[in-house]
This record gives structure tokens, sequence and C-alpha cells, in this order.
């Protein structure tokens, strides 16, 4: 196994003033992947945001190493220079912006050719089309894409699975797996379809604000069969 | 040879309009500028270049002031012509297409036109003429004073041309431009119609324009104003007939103090007829700009209206002002009208992939200026769309 990329010790997170999460620990290595499962409202897409350092999602509580270096004070900006991604559950609907030219600003950055990104991504067809006009399922895909563009140490992956279709699936869980091949991996999730595609390596379950319960792909099973308020 | 009837009564019209302010945009005293008569033939042709517009390329009108008239076309089935040598060639038929659709005693900057203004090209195109290359020209100020010039283009019955206008002026001139266009899109006729303006911040800009196009014909009409200009008030107008479509751009950058007031009107006269009015402004340093618009449907057609502001300064303001009106139960009008500054989520949602913040608000600013225009248009003028694009970004920024 090589070095921890990722080690999250202790944190909590606050949103408009409001303590939303509190004691979150995990660590990931190279080609692990965690998926964080809860239900509605758990935190989880608020989780990855403080992570990535979007304003307005603040880590008041803990230490977020990335390749052993506290990324806590650094911006947005800086913590996807150093090899952050997230791709985010609902982007916004940026006008006028074409899927390819988004890719390839990206890749201009990263030294990735954007078309062989696109094609990983499933989303050669979508290059001309401006991502606002993109359906639900296609800006999934176009979203995941520009992940791979940025070819991050560690990814953050918001509810891939939710609202795409069975052909979806197997494409974003293909694009995961490239990822997978020099990244560690974050998918938050509340329904695990993507498991189904993608075994995890370890499974957390987010509930009332904190890690409840880790372990491997059996968690899955448990919530699935029991719910997520039933204890372990 | 004595000026024709009809011009006699046009220009009687015009002369109880020479006080009558526009009804909107601050009013210019019109008599405070004069006609230059003497333009260096290098002054003219480098003026026509920097608009983009050469003597090399197969049809052109290059006009500085009132004073320097250069033109020819070798695309056969095009004709380009001074207005005044179209109207003495072709009496009977000029009268059809010259003051037409535009009225001369709309305002007094029509008025003036009618009275004082000089050239302006007529460009026809022969039925069934379908040309990619375009027809390019230069209405520019290289001296000063008054340039009011007279635009036809005529796109007879199933013609196919892109022309583009560029309109500028020399950096130490003091001018008003107010020149008139009348575009007739013949029946099943298409006429791509690109204008840029690139004044300076001593100007003043009053063009009046109007469009009538015929059944089934389409019109695309795209406008950019890229840089700084004292004041720019127009409101062009466009009569649909039946099945006839029209799409609209105008994109509006306001430097410095600039003073914009510009519209779009599209009367929806034909059944089945469909037009779209998109408006984009970008508000810098201590600009003003007002994005009017107005759909009519007198028949069962179909409108659309976008206006969309970016604020880029805290002093500079911006007014939409969409308007719809329905004078037939089956018309289906929508319009969508918003002003803002750049959203700070999307920013953030760029820098997260890695871009600067600068780039970031490059790309978005990118994407605001982008319209649908370039569907409409072949290769060449979408690249050159493009380039305009690019300058108002840069400019913007």
């Amino acid at each position: 196994m090589t070095g921890v990329r990722l080690v999250v010790s202790g944190v909590s997170v606050a949103v408009g003033g409001r303590r939303l999460l509190s004691g979150i620990s995990f660590s990931l290595s190279d080609s692990d992947i965690l998926y964080i499962l809860g239900p509605n409202g758990a935190g989880k897409t608020s989780l990855l945001k403080a992570l990535m350092g979007v304003p307005g999602y603040e880590i008041v509580e803990g230490t977020v190493l990335l390749d052993g270096e506290d990324i806590r004070r650094l911006s947005i900006y800086e913590r996807a220079r150093r090899g952050l991604a997230l791709a985010f559950q609902i982007p916004p609907r940026l006008r006028g912006i074409k899927a390819g030219d988004l890719l390839a600003q990206i890749c201009r950055k990263t030294g990735c050719d954007h078309r062989e990104v696109a094609k990983i991504a499933g989303v050669e067809h979508l290059l001309d089309r401006e991502v606002c006009r993109l359906s639900g399922g296609e800006s999934k895909r176009v979203e995941l894409a520009t992940v791979l563009a940025q070819r991050p140490r560690v990814a953050l992956i918001d509810e891939p699975d939710s609202g795409v279709d069975v052909d979806s699936l197997s494409i974003i869980a293909r694009a995961l797996r490239e990822l997978l091949n020099s990244a560690a991996v974050v998918v938050v999730t509340h329904g695990a379809h993507i498991a189904k595609y993608l075994t995890p390596s370890k499974v957390c379950v987010l509930h009332f604000g904190t890690l409840r319960r880790c372990g491997g792909a059996e968690v899955i099973d448990e919530v699935l069969t029991r719910g997520f308020s039933q204890p372990a | 040879m004595a000026v024709p009837g009809w011009l006699e009564k046009v220009r009687e019209r015009a002369k109880a309009a020479l006080a009558k302010p526009a009804e909107h945009g601050p009013d210019i005293d019109v008599t405070q500028f004069d006609i230059t008569t003497h333009v260096d033939e290098s002054a003219a042709i480098k003026a026509a270049e920097r608009a983009g517009v050469s003597v090399r390329v197969p049809a052109f009108y290059i006009q500085a002031d009132s004073a320097y008239f250069n033109y020819l076309s070798k695309i056969p089935g095009i004709e380009v012509y001074r207005l005044e040598e179209f109207i003495e060639a072709n009496r009977d038929l000029a009268k059809d297409y010259v003051w037409r659709l535009v009225p001369p005693d709309m305002d007094k900057y029509t008025a003036v036109a009618a009275l004082r203004g000089v050239g302006g090209y007529v460009i026809r195109v022969k039925s069934g003429v379908k040309v990619e290359q375009p027809v390019l020209a230069c209405l520019s100020i290289v001296r000063g004073g008054l340039q009011a010039p007279h635009n036809v283009v005529i796109a007879e019955e199933g013609a196919d041309v892109v022309v583009y206008t560029g309109c500028t002026i020399a950096p130490e001139a003091v001018g008003l431009h107010a020149a008139i266009s009348e575009f007739y899109v013949m029946r099943k006729a298409k006429l791509k119609f690109v204008m840029v303006h690139g004044w300076n911040a001593a100007t003043h800009v009053r063009p009046r324009a109007a469009a009538l196009v015929g059944e089934e014909a389409e019109y695309a009409y795209y406008y950019a104003n890229l840089a700084a200009v004292k004041t720019l008030q127009a409101s062009p107008r466009t009569l649909l007939k039946d099945g006839a479509r029209a799409y609209s751009v105008s994109v509006l950058l306001g430097p410095e103090s600039a003073q914009i007031d510009v519209g779009s009107v599209a009367v929806l006269d034909g059944a089945d007829s469909a037009a779209e009015i998109v408006s984009r402004a970008l508000a810098t340093a201590r600009s003003s700009i007002t994005m009017r618009a107005l759909v009519e449907a007198r028949k069962p057609a179909r409108g659309h209206i976008e206006c969309s502001g970016l604020l880029m300064s805290e002093s500079a303001n911006i007014t939409t002002v969409p308007l719809l009106a329905a004078r037939h139960k089956d018309a289906s009008l929508t319009h969508e009208a918003s002003i803002g500054k750049l959203a700070e989520e999307e920013i953030n949602y760029l820098m997260a992939k890695g871009l600067s913040y600068e780039e970031a608000v490059s790309m978005l600013v990118r994407g605001f200026v982008t319209t649908d225009i370039h569907k409409y248009l072949p290769e060449w003028a979408r690249q050159y769309v493009e380039s305009v694009e690019r300058l108002i970004i840069q400019k913007a920024l």
C-alpha cells in the first residue's frame, strides 16, 4: 500500500454558524474508496463542501491532512491545486459554457486530453452542449469528467448515483475506477446504488451529524435491511 | 438630375421633425455637428481595416465621414451601390425600398439623416442567390461631425447572404452617427446581419433601423457595442410576415461613463411567425445601460425576450424593460430578465475545478456574452463573432 492521502481527524463542521457535524474521522490511502451513507439531510454534502473549502462550510474543529499538509487554512483554489477535487451533487447551471470548453480549460491546467477524459466519462457526445442545458444524468457524468480532468489525489464525489439511469451508473462506475488508479475516493450516497457496480473498501454511516458505524461492504447490506436509524 | 418627387415628400416630412426628440435617450443638439467633406483615402482605408473591412474582399462598401466612398461587388448576383447612385439608377424601384420602413419624421435624427445625410450602402442580393462570402461594410468617422448614411439591404426571394458592418471613429474625433438602415428579407430569403460598433467617449450614436421579414424568411441580427461611447440610443424594429423567423441579439458593453439605451422591437404580423430577442449588457465603470425589448403579436405566433445584465462595477447601473403585447388569443409570448453581478457560487465552483479567480471570472463572462447566434452563422462569421466576444470580455475585465 502506498502512503496515506487524506486524514480527517475529529472534524466538526458549521454552516451559517450552526454546527452540523461533529467528530468526523477517517483516513484514506491511494486506491481506497470510502462510501459514506446517510439519509437525506444527514450532512453528507456539507462534509464534502467543508473538506473542499467551499465558502460558508466551515471546519470549526479538528484537522484535515492532504498528503500530510493541513489544508484547513487553504482556499478552495489552493486545495484544488494541491490535488483535492469535488464532484458537486448539483453543479451550478453555468450559462453559455460548453462542456467541452470547461473540460479543456481544466485540462490546460493539468495537462490532460479533454477528449480522452470525455471518452472515459461517456460524455464525448456532450462536448458541444452548454452545461446549463444538460439533463440531470448528463450533468452528473460531465461533472465526474471535470474531476477526472483535474487528475486529483483525493476525489470527493457527491451522490453520483442519485437520479441516474442504469446505463449511466455503469459509466459512472467506470469513471470512478479510472480515478482509483491514481487517487483515493470518497463517495457519499443515500441509496448506495453505485455499490452494485463498484465495491467499496470502506463504508461509514453518517447520521445525526456524526459517523455512526464504519466497516466493509457489509455495512451497506445492514443499512439496506435495517435502515439508517437501527444500531449496528 | 432633379430629386424624385417621392424623395421631396420624404424631405418635407423630415423638416417637420427636425426639433422632435427621440422617445428615449438623452436629447442631442444635432445642429452643432457639421458635415465633413474631405477625408484622406489612406485614413479611410486604415479606419476600415481597424473595423475588419478590407478592399481586398470581393464585396465591400467603405465610407468615411460624408466624404470618402469606395465600394464594389465581384460576387455574381450581389450588387453594391452608394445610396445616391442607387436612387439615380433605379428611380422607380428606389421608392419601394428607401424610407419605407423607417419614417423620416420619427425623430430629429431620422430628420437630419433625410435632410443632411450623405451616402450609405445599398446591397441587393438577387433572387435565389446564396453566398457564404460576406458583404463587408465600414462606416467610419475620421475627422468628425455628422455622419448620417442611409443603408438598404435587399435579400430577394430565396436569397441567402451575410452582411457585416463595422462602425468606428478616430480616437480624437467628435461625432454624431445617425445612420438609417432598412432591411428587406423577401419570401424564403435568409439574411444574417452582424453589426459591431467601436466608438469613442465623445461620440453620440443614434442609428435607426427596421427590417421587413417576408413569408417564411429568416433574419438573424447580431449587434455588439464594444467600446466607449458618450450616448447611444437605438431601437431597431422587425416586422415578420407568415412563417417568418427572426433572432435578434444585442451585446452591450458599457465602458467609462457611457449612456446606452438600446431596445429591439419585433412585430409578429404573420401567422406562425416567431421572434426571439436576446439582450446582454455588461456595465463597467460608471456606465448606464437600459435594455428595452417589445414583442407584439398580431397573429398566432411565438415570441420570446431574454434580457440579462451583468454589473461589473459598484457605480454602474442597468435597467431592463421587456414588454409583451398580445393582440391575438393564440399568441404565445414569454420573457425572462435578470440583472446581477457574477454569482459567487459559480466562481467558487470553477475555483474548485482548479481555475484561478481571474480565470473563473473570465470564463463566466465569456459564457454570459455567448448566445445562440452562432447557430445561425457560417463558419467565418462565427469566428468573427467569437473574436468580438473575446474583445468584449477583455474590455469588461
